[in-house]
């Protein structure tokens, strides 16, 4: 899909059986509106809380680890390896607000605040509502369809957590590097899929050759001369 | 009253008062001015206040309209109307969401009461933060102040509608804050100051003085001795005992005391200098009235005191009545000189007249008087007498034996000796001349030559025997050339003796009978007699009318020839 080599960040070659694909997810810029609020256990009085401020971490850390990385399923792959995952509701914030897990996975809410929260999303992939619960109680929801999740609270409109659901075991997400690692994946031609919640979906085709391990790189968003497609919209 | 004083007055108390009135009524009205303009503006202030704050209340009740539709807090509701088992935290969660909007939105308290007004949950800012307040009897109003935890806030509430019904009351507020307003303010609740700005006042003195203020009027109460201006702020809510009234609580005095000090000080200033402008002015033109007229009643003082009638100076610049007075004053008095000095010479005239005639009765003694007055008129200019003594002399002399008119020609022309009688009788003539003459105004100056022109220096002489400088010059003069006129002069029992004789006779009785320096001065001049006319009646008579002639100073008529030297002598004499 490159149309020249220079926009091709592509590198390396595909491995054979239970080769890994390398990749880095390259990020510029910030791209979201960080949203804090103060924790909820600090509503007593005398506790003076500042409010709006965000924390001291550097945006392009939290942009590179809020990217998801998966493969494509081909028509006949199963949904393997699913998995155990939690979100905690801590300080009126999703913790964490980005989970990626193989599709028949179960994600468990516990509610570590001294203040109801609720849990719901109107996603197509699973439409559900956990209701109001209080502190201490843990309310768990399995994600059988590939897609992504979006989760909210009722009570807090600013609580937001993604759960993408991945159509098979390859799926991760990038560190603050934006290093990502597919381990173990069969030669073959696949459709790697990057993920960002503000720059949307991107697409790149891979060939593993095993036991070549293949490497890839994202650049987010896409920034290329303007006659060009781009490799995916959102 | 002198006429520079009153003159001076008379202009100067109508400026004084005239101004003093004017700068009153200026000074009044600048005041006036000044309060009421400060009432204009403060009243401005608050009509713009009063509309910001409507405005900011529309915009308040739609983001509260906006705010009450937000579901997370319908939720929140929902949630503290259903849970059964834990409400505390349910509160929690709604006190969360509370405090929430309070930040986003700026608030200083927020509150939700249910359906029917009981309150579920309410958060105030706190040192920074947010706090729940107990719910006890809260009770807050749709608009306007609402005291909760111990503070005063300025709340609006709005509905909070679910599936059509209203489901709560959400009200919000914002700390009260007087010192926002623009002018200084006071609250008052129930009558009494709950918040004031002025801290020079105690809040009793406040509300006191506000007592009598209709809630909704403008009002000018006296607090300690001073002005205020107060006028509703607009702000004023609900009715009867539990309204809370905010009132503008200006001080107009010590908001004009600045321009009104600057005021005063222009006014003393300007006041002062004008007075003494007008004093100035004032004196002077009292003094340009008055000075002239007391220049000329200065004159007349001193012509009263002198008796005199001098003629005013003719002043060029002066004032037209002025110069009319003196003019006229001129006029009266050259008249009155004129007419006194015809009279006076009238009497000389006639005197003289007399005195000629008395020469005439003896043709010896015929001019006598005359060359005695020729002689002394010589002598007192050779003495350097001034000009108007010598006239005194030249009439006195002419006049010096009037007294013998009085005598009988028996004893006067008497040849050979005179008894002692007759030389009594005769030495009687100086004290009958100056009775002649004493009674005739203007003819006083004559009288001592009359009177004493018999006198000598050791006192023998008549009639009073007086000593040397007692007797007046002028009679001593004219003594000396009486004696010298009858040596010289011929007479029936002999002839006249000569020039050098005769000065030889005075220069030996000089010092006991005649004074030695008019003797002296006589001699000196040499022969002063002109030659001797023949004595005939007809010159005689024409001797006379010339004498009277030349005293009016007319001019003496064609005279025939042989007249000629009397005529010249008449003239010299003039």
């Amino acid at each position: 899909m490159c149309f020249k080599l220079a926009q091709c960040v592509l590198l390396g070659s595909v491995l054979l059986v239970g080769a890994d694909i390398h990749g880095t997810v390259i990020i510029e810029r910030k791209l979201t509106r960080h949203n804090v609020t103060a924790s909820a256990g600090m509503y007593q009085r005398g506790v003076a809380v500042e409010l709006g401020t965000d924390p001291e971490v550097d945006p392009l850390v939290f942009e590179r680890s809020h990217v998801a990385v998966y493969l494509e399923a081909g028509p006949s792959s199963p949904a393997t390896g699913a998995v155990k995952a939690s979100i905690e509701q801590r300080d009126r914030r999703y913790v964490p607000d980005l989970v990626v897990i193989p599709a028949g996975s179960t994600v468990a809410f516990p509610n570590f605040d001294p203040i109801f929260h609720n849990v719901f999303s109107l996603s197509k992939a699973k439409s559900f509502d956990l209701g109001n619960y209080p502190k201490g109680q843990i309310r768990m929801v399995t994600f059988p369809v590939p897609g992504l999740v979006a989760v909210y609270c009722h009570l807090h409109s600013n609580m937001a957590a993604t759960i993408v659901v991945a159509p098979n075991q390859w799926a991760t997400q990038a560190d603050g590097n934006g290093i990502f690692v597919l381990k173990d994946v069969p030669s073959g031609t696949y459709t790697i899929v990057a993920w960002h919640k503000t720059a949307g979906t991107f697409r790149k085709t891979v060939t593993i050759r095993e036991p070549n391990d293949a490497e890839v790189s994202f650049t987010l968003p896409y920034v290329g001369p303007k006659d060009a497609t781009p490799v995916a919209r959102r | 009253m002198r006429f520079a004083t009153r003159t001076f007055l008379s202009s100067f108390i109508p400026f004084a008062v005239l101004l003093a009135v004017s700068f009153w009524a200026i000074r009044g009205s600048v005041i006036a001015t000044v309060r009421d303009g400060l009432r204009a503006s403060v009243r401005d202030n608050e009509v713009a206040l009063a509309r910001e704050q409507a405005r900011n209340e529309g915009r308040d009740r739609k983001l509260l309209q906006g705010v009450a539709e937000n579901p997370t807090l319908k939720a929140g509701l929902q949630l503290l109307a259903t849970e059964r088992s834990a409400k505390d935290q349910a509160r929690n969660t709604v006190q969360d969401q509370l405090s929430e909007i309070c930040d986003s939105l700026n608030f200083d308290f927020i509150m939700i009461s249910g359906a029917h007004g009981e309150p579920l949950a309410a958060v105030v800012r706190y040192a920074g933060g947010f706090a729940p307040i107990k719910l006890d009897r809260l009770r807050a109003p749709e608009q306007g102040f609402f005291s909760a935890d111990d503070r005063l806030y300025d709340v609006t509430s709005v509905p909070i509608h679910e599936a059509g019904a209203e489901v709560a009351t959400l009200t919000v507020g914002g700390r009260f804050d007087i010192s926002r307003f623009g002018v200084p303010a006071v609250l008052l609740h129930k009558g009494a100051v709950i918040e004031a700005q002025m801290r020079d006042l105690a809040p009793a003195q406040i509300e006191k003085a506000l007592v009598a203020c209709l809630p909704a009027a403008d009002c000018e109460p006296r607090i300690q001795d001073q002005a205020y201006l107060s006028l509703p702020l607009g702000l004023n809510t609900g009715g009867g005992d539990d309204s809370y009234v905010l009132r503008s609580l200006q001080n107009v005095d010590a908001a004009s005391a600045p321009l009104r000090a600057v005021l005063r000080k222009l006014f003393l200033v300007a006041g002062l200098i004008a007075l003494a402008a007008m004093l100035g002015i004032s004196a002077l033109s009292s003094r340009s009235i008055a000075q002239p007229l007391a220049d000329v009643a200065a004159y007349l003082r001193l012509s009263s005191a002198t008796g005199e009638l001098p003629e005013f100076p003719e002043s060029k610049g002066g004032v037209q009545e002025i110069r009319d007075l003196t003019q006229g004053f001129n006029h009266a008095a050259k008249a009155v000189r004129e007419s006194r000095e015809r009279l006076t010479r009238a009497y000389v005239q006639f005197v003289g007249s007399l005195a000629q005639a008395l020469d005439a009765r003896d043709a010896y003694t015929a001019g006598h008087s005359r060359r005695v007055s020729d002689y002394s008129c010589a002598i007192a200019k050779a003495m350097n007498i001034p000009e108007q003594e010598m006239e005194i002399i030249r009439v006195g002399a002419l006049l010096h034996d009037l007294g013998k008119i009085g005598i009988s020609d028996l004893v006067l022309q008497k040849p050979g000796r005179l008894t002692p009688e007759e030389t009594e009788l005769i030495q009687q003539h100086p004290v009958i001349g100056k009775r002649i003459l004493e009674n005739v105004q203007g003819l006083e100056a004559y009288l001592g030559i009359v009177e004493l022109h018999h006198e000598n220096l050791d006192g023998t002489g008549y009639p009073y025997g007086l000593r040397g400088e007692e007797t007046p010059l002028h009679a001593r003069i004219v003594k000396v050339a009486d004696a010298y006129d009858a040596m010289t002069s011929d007479r029936p029992y002999r002839r006249g003796r000569s020039h050098a004789e005769a000065i030889a006779v005075l220069r030996r009785v000089s010092g006991s009978e005649t004074d030695p320096a008019v003797v002296e001065a006589f001699a000196l001049l040499g022969d002063q007699r002109k030659p001797q006319v023949a004595l005939t009646g007809d010159r005689s008579l024409h001797s006379l009318s010339q004498a009277v002639e030349d005293e009016t100073g007319r001019s003496v008529p064609a005279a025939p020839e042989t007249n000629e030297l009397t005529v010249a002598r008449g003239r010299e004499n003039s």
